[in-house]
């Protein structure tokens, strides 16, 4: 993984002024999934990548650590792998970007990865997730404890009712905490961006968020009514084009939640690729969080490689 | 990890993800089986049958990118318009005498054809002109059917809606060489719709009007409502002054439109023109930018706008733009229309010479040129390009831009901005781009263009009438504006030609008028003479000279001024000169006036009638007219009052759905407004109006002149024949919900028009 956000000094010009108009960014996402298509070995290929970008999730009540144990297989072998070689990738070491578990879990998924012998990073959610309506020092204690289990990617939630006042600078601080309980580990902000109220507040967010060290900037939880929508995702690609430009570092971005399709994987790519351009398509800095995601795309590698459908009985689960 | 992938699949990106041309071979299969269904060979679709006629030259239909040839289009000749216009006079009478609920059937049934033939429609579309499917397919296509169905509506209801009006008869409908077949239904429909016929002449080698035609005259029992004919544009004047054309609806260059309006000044047909395709974008620095760029690539990179754009930038968010539009460039992608991931096609040679030609020139003028996307580097294809630092005064500045060019300027202040908008002779459409909504409706209103989007462009709904001013013309399609184009109140007489056809253009209202007394005044006291009304008061003519009228029973009536081509040049400035103040005034001042000066008529009914009586009018007829004047003024005046700032919304916002664009009359732009209202109480949804408004600025009658003869002022002398050409419509309907053009009413009496008038006495026209 590249080196990690340093972060700016909190600077409330760079956000001041901007408008994002809605309707425009509506209408912006329409176009987006339907102005670049791609097909047969082209989509194929596209799928392939998507998969690596897969921080394969499950943030469930009922985890435990044999289910944590099959995920991390999965993960490992994420398309059968007669179907990879049907395709010549099957030596090229395609697996998931993570796996991405609850702080509790970090141990198991640690344990069950070493086990099936890769160093696949494993993610934690933290901080009160996923409302983040704990206190402050329980979040930093959750952080500092995922991170000494094993975890190298910290998931954070942000306080949404910092961004609903409009209190930057208390949000600045609370994620500059956070980074500095991440220590080495990556830090993943999440926005909850469905219930931040508006595409003004989500570029808000965002560039609080990546001017006070994040690594990513996430879309949302999974956890919330609205998740990771396009146009929501136009508005953070922007921003973090806007602070790339500004600071020349380049920050990641992971939608999460309410991604299905393999057919959405692809708009997602071509998203990320017209927003912000081919070097923003690589793991360290694009990720899809998802579960059901990846028997999707296995489902339409099947069919690309055999020509027919495969029941969801002829893969393997995750 | 991924850089150890090698192998002889990475072709297929896996690393890099870029995006390759799509094989399509598929895409070709439809439009090429249909043409086989017509042996390679297209005539002409004239009453439901193909009409191939022997001997006539013929045209190959190509591939614009490859220069494959598709097929060969035979040309029509004179014989062929005749047989077309014949075949559309015959449909009319049935067509017409139908209730409206059985067209209403037969648009919804072509919806439906199309809606089942739309992939060999959009395949066609796309293989012929170039332009990238998937706007074909995504916009194109499903507008069409749009149209249908709200014109289905309209014609549902005519009898309720539209009583008092009548269908105007057969329409010419003529098209642009480089077009979309979208620009035939945004006429066709409304046309179609009350009850017209339609023969269009479309350019050589333009297959997809054909297989229109084909769609619909296949449908059954009216195939001659629809008839397609293609040929040169030496036939236009031909189709234009065919016996039983009532309206040439032209769409096209602004140098065939003057000469088409040349051609018609004082035939039967009416004119509607619509004319060039530029387009404006005016981006504040209260913007959304990153909103407004994409705002930019859908006017001009995206193969929705026929033409290229002027984009005016606030000098404070210049440079933020400018990166923003270089870097959004960069990821653009042309190719073969087909592909399925390009976001611009091709438009065949001569729109690619064309704009060479521009961008050699802008560069020789000063400009910095910049082009990027992934274009590629074969003829017919040219990169999307951005011009700026262009001169002002330099000619390339003047002249219309091109497609694929954007033409960048700056300016400080929003009456810079507007100064600079309105400083050209076009006025087509235009969007502003802020987040003020003062501002955004402050620069809206102040724009001389025939439509404005709000923080959106390009955006086309049936129920919403867009048009041009100025230059470019003075036709409205869509809404209930497109439906009043191709009607006419009932009664009214049919139209005759009215002007000598050997007219002197070059001496045409210039040269010294040679009238003399008309011999000895009889009576008790001299003749009238009847002086020009201009700027408020009267004027001798610039010619010094006077012509004597005649009453019915052949006496010395008066002398009118004899006008000339200084006198209409000063009667037009003068209407400039009073347009701010009295667009400036409220609704209700407006209407009080009208109001006053009907009553004012009506005090003078007895004065008013008799004089007319002396014209040969009888004398209830005459009385009649002095009333429908009064009537008719009140009415305006009401009406006036009625729309002078109504803000309707549409709807409120539904997820994915573009927003609707306002409607208004004559003068008013369809305003589209997409303002964000945030942030709302609830969280994560904005609450978002989409306001349609008819906020009608000048309602009044006087107001539409003011454009439609700033639009002629160059070419003063048209102005005078056209004005010549148009009439009272004489009957006694309710006005339209817009101005009809520049009416003379037959009053011998000069107070009517006290903000400007002229006479033009020269063609025995009766004193107004």
């Amino acid at each position: 993984m590249s080196a990690h956000n340093r972060g700016t000094e909190l600077d409330l010009s760079w956000i001041s002024k901007i408008q994002v108009n809605h309707p425009a960014v509506l209408r912006r996402a329409e176009q987006i999934q339907a102005r670049r298509t791609v097909k047969k070995e082209w989509q194929a290929a596209w799928l392939l990548k998507a998969v690596t970008f897969i921080d394969l999730t499950t943030l469930s009540g009922d985890d435990t650590s044999s289910n944590i144990q099959r995920l991390c297989y999965k993960a490992k072998y994420p398309i059968r792998e007669d179907l990879l070689k049907a395709l010549n990738m099957y030596d090229k070491g395609i697996t998931t970007a993570a796996v991405c578990v609850y702080p509790a879990r970090v141990c198991d998924t640690v344990k069950a990865l070493k086990a099936a012998g890769c160093n696949i990073p494993v993610a934690s959610v933290a901080t009160g997730f996923p409302a983040g309506q704990t206190h402050l020092k329980t979040r930093l204690e959750e952080i500092r404890l995922a991170v000494e289990d094993g975890a190298t990617e910290i998931d954070v939630v942000i306080n949404r009712s910092l961004v609903l006042t409009g209190q930057w600078e208390a949000l600045y601080d609370e994620i500059r905490q956070f980074r500095k309980a991440c220590g080495e580990a990556h830090l993943k902000t999440i926005l909850a961006t469905g219930e931040l109220g508006s595409l003004t507040n989500v570029y808000k967010a965002s560039m609080i968020a990546m001017m006070a060290g994040s690594d990513f900037i996430k879309t949302s939880t999974g956890k919330e009514t609205v998740n990771a929508t396009f146009p929501v995702a136009i508005v953070m690609l922007r921003a973090i084009r806007d602070f790339f430009w500004k600071t020349g570092n380049k920050i990641g971005f992971k939608p999460a939640g309410g991604i299905r399709s393999a057919k959405d994987s692809l708009a997602w790519l071509s998203l990320v690729k017209e927003e912000l351009g081919d070097e923003w398509l690589k793991p360290e800095l694009f990720r899809i969080g998802a579960s059901t995601l990846l028997s999707d795309i296995e489902r339409q590698i099947y069919h690309h490689v055999t020509g027919r459908y495969a029941a969801y009985h002829d893969l393997p689960m995750s | 990890r991924l850089t150890t992938l090698r192998g002889p699949r990475e072709r297929v990106v896996i690393n890099r993800a870029s995006l390759l041309l799509i094989p399509f071979p598929n895409c070709l299969y439809l439009p090429q089986a249909w043409l086989d269904t017509q042996d390679r060979c297209l005539g002409h679709y004239v009453n439901g049958k193909w009409l191939k006629p022997e001997h006539r030259n013929s045209v190959p239909c190509q591939d614009p990118i490859t220069g494959e040839n598709l097929a060969s289009c035979l040309q029509a000749q004179a014989e062929d318009v005749a047989a077309a216009v014949e075949a559309a006079r015959t449909a009319f009478k049935s067509w017409s005498a139908h209730p409206g609920v059985v067209r209403a059937q037969h648009l919804v049934r072509l919806a439906k054809v199309i809606q089942k033939h739309q992939r060999l429609l959009w395949t066609l579309e796309s293989l012929v002109t170039g332009r990238a499917v998937r706007e074909v397919r995504d916009g194109d296509v499903q507008l069409a059917q749009q149209l249908l169905h709200y014109h289905a509506i309209q014609a549902s209801t005519q009898e309720e809606a539209l009583a008092g009006w009548e269908p105007m008869g057969v329409i010419g409908l003529i098209l642009p060489p480089t077009f979309s077949f979208l620009e035939m239904m945004w006429r066709i429909c409304p046309a179609l719709a009350v009850g017209c016929t339609v023969v269009a002449l479309v350019p050589p080698a333009s297959p997809t009007p054909l297989l229109l035609a084909q769609l619909s005259g296949e449908l059954g029992p009216f195939p001659g409502i629809l008839n397609v004919i293609s040929g040169p544009a030496s036939l236009v004047p031909v189709l234009a002054s065919q016996p039983g054309i009532q309206k040439v609806a032209f769409c096209g260059a602004l140098e065939e439109g003057r000469a088409l309006r040349r051609t018609l000044a004082g035939e039967c047909a009416e004119l509607g023109l619509a004319l060039g395709t530029e387009s404006l974008l005016l981006l504040t620095d209260t913007a959304d930018v990153d909103s407004a760029v994409e705002g930019v690539v859908d006017a001009a990179w995206s193969d929705r706008g026929p033409g290229g754009l002027r984009l005016l930038i606030q000098e404070s968010v210049w440079d933020e733009a400018m990166r923003r539009l270089q870097e959004r460039m960069g990821r653009l992608r042309s190719g073969r229309g087909l592909d399925g991931a390009v976001d611009m096609g091709a438009r065949g040679a001569a729109a690619c010479d064309l704009v060479q030609r521009f961008v050699r020139e802008a560069q020789s003028q000063g400009a910095q040129v910049f082009q990027a996307g992934d274009v590629p580097s074969e003829h017919p294809f040219y990169p999307p390009t951005l011009v700026s630092n262009l001169p002002p005064a330099s000619p390339c500045a003047r002249a219309e831009v091109p497609w694929p060019v954007v033409v960048a300027s700056p300016f400080r202040t929003a009456k810079e901005a507007l100064a600079l908008a309105n400083g050209t002779p076009r006025g087509g459409s235009a969007s502003v781009w802020s987040e003020r909504l003062g501002q955004a409706l402050e620069l809206g209103y102040g724009l001389q263009v025939g439509t404005v989007w709000i923080n959106a462009h390009g955006l086309r709904d049936p129920s919403v009438p867009t048009g041009g001013c100025k230059e470019s013309g003075c036709s409205w399609h869509g809404g209930p504006d497109g439906l009043y184009e191709y009607l006419r109140p009932s009664g009214t007489p049919a139209r005759l030609s009215c002007l000598s056809k050997n007219l002197n253009y070059d001496t045409f209202g210039l040269a010294v008028p040679s009238t003399l007394p008309a011999g000895p005044e009889i009576g008790p006291s001299p003749a009238p003479p009847y002086g020009l009304f201009v700027g408020g008061r009267f004027q001798a003519p610039g010619a010094r000279s006077s012509r004597p009228i005649q009453d019915s029973s052949g006496n010395l009536h008066g002398y009118v001024a004899e006008g000339g081509a200084k006198d209409i040049r000063g009667a037009v400035e003068a209407a400039h000169q009073a347009f701010p103040g009295w667009a400036g005034q409220s609704p209700g001042a407006r209407a009080a006036l009208l109001w006053a000066l009907a009553a004012a008529l009506e005090r003078r009914k007895s004065t008013l009638a008799s004089r007319l009586e002396r014209q040969g009018v009888e004398l209830k007829a005459a009385e009649a007219e002095v009333e429908l004047s009064a009537r008719r003024l009140r009415a305006w005046g009401a009406r006036a009052q009625a729309q002078g700032h109504t803000l309707q919304v549409k709807d409120l916002w539904a997820r994915g759905r573009a927003g609707q664009v306002g409607w208004g009359g004559a003068q008013t732009r369809g305003c589209e407004m997409s303002q964000a209202w945030g942030p709302a109480a609830t969280p994560g949804r904005g609450l978002h109006f989409n306001m349609r408004f008819a906020w009608d600025i000048q309602t009044l009658s006087w107001a539409k002149p003011y454009f439609f003869l700033s639009f002629l002022e160059t070419e003063s002398r048209s102005v005078a024949q056209a004005g010549v050409q148009w009439r009272d419509l004489g009957s006694l309907q309710a006005p339209p919900p817009r101005f009809m053009p520049f009416s003379c009413p037959r009053l011998p009496t000069n107070f009517l028009f006290f903000l400007f008038f002229f006479i033009f006495s020269r063609d025995g026209i009766s004193p107004c």
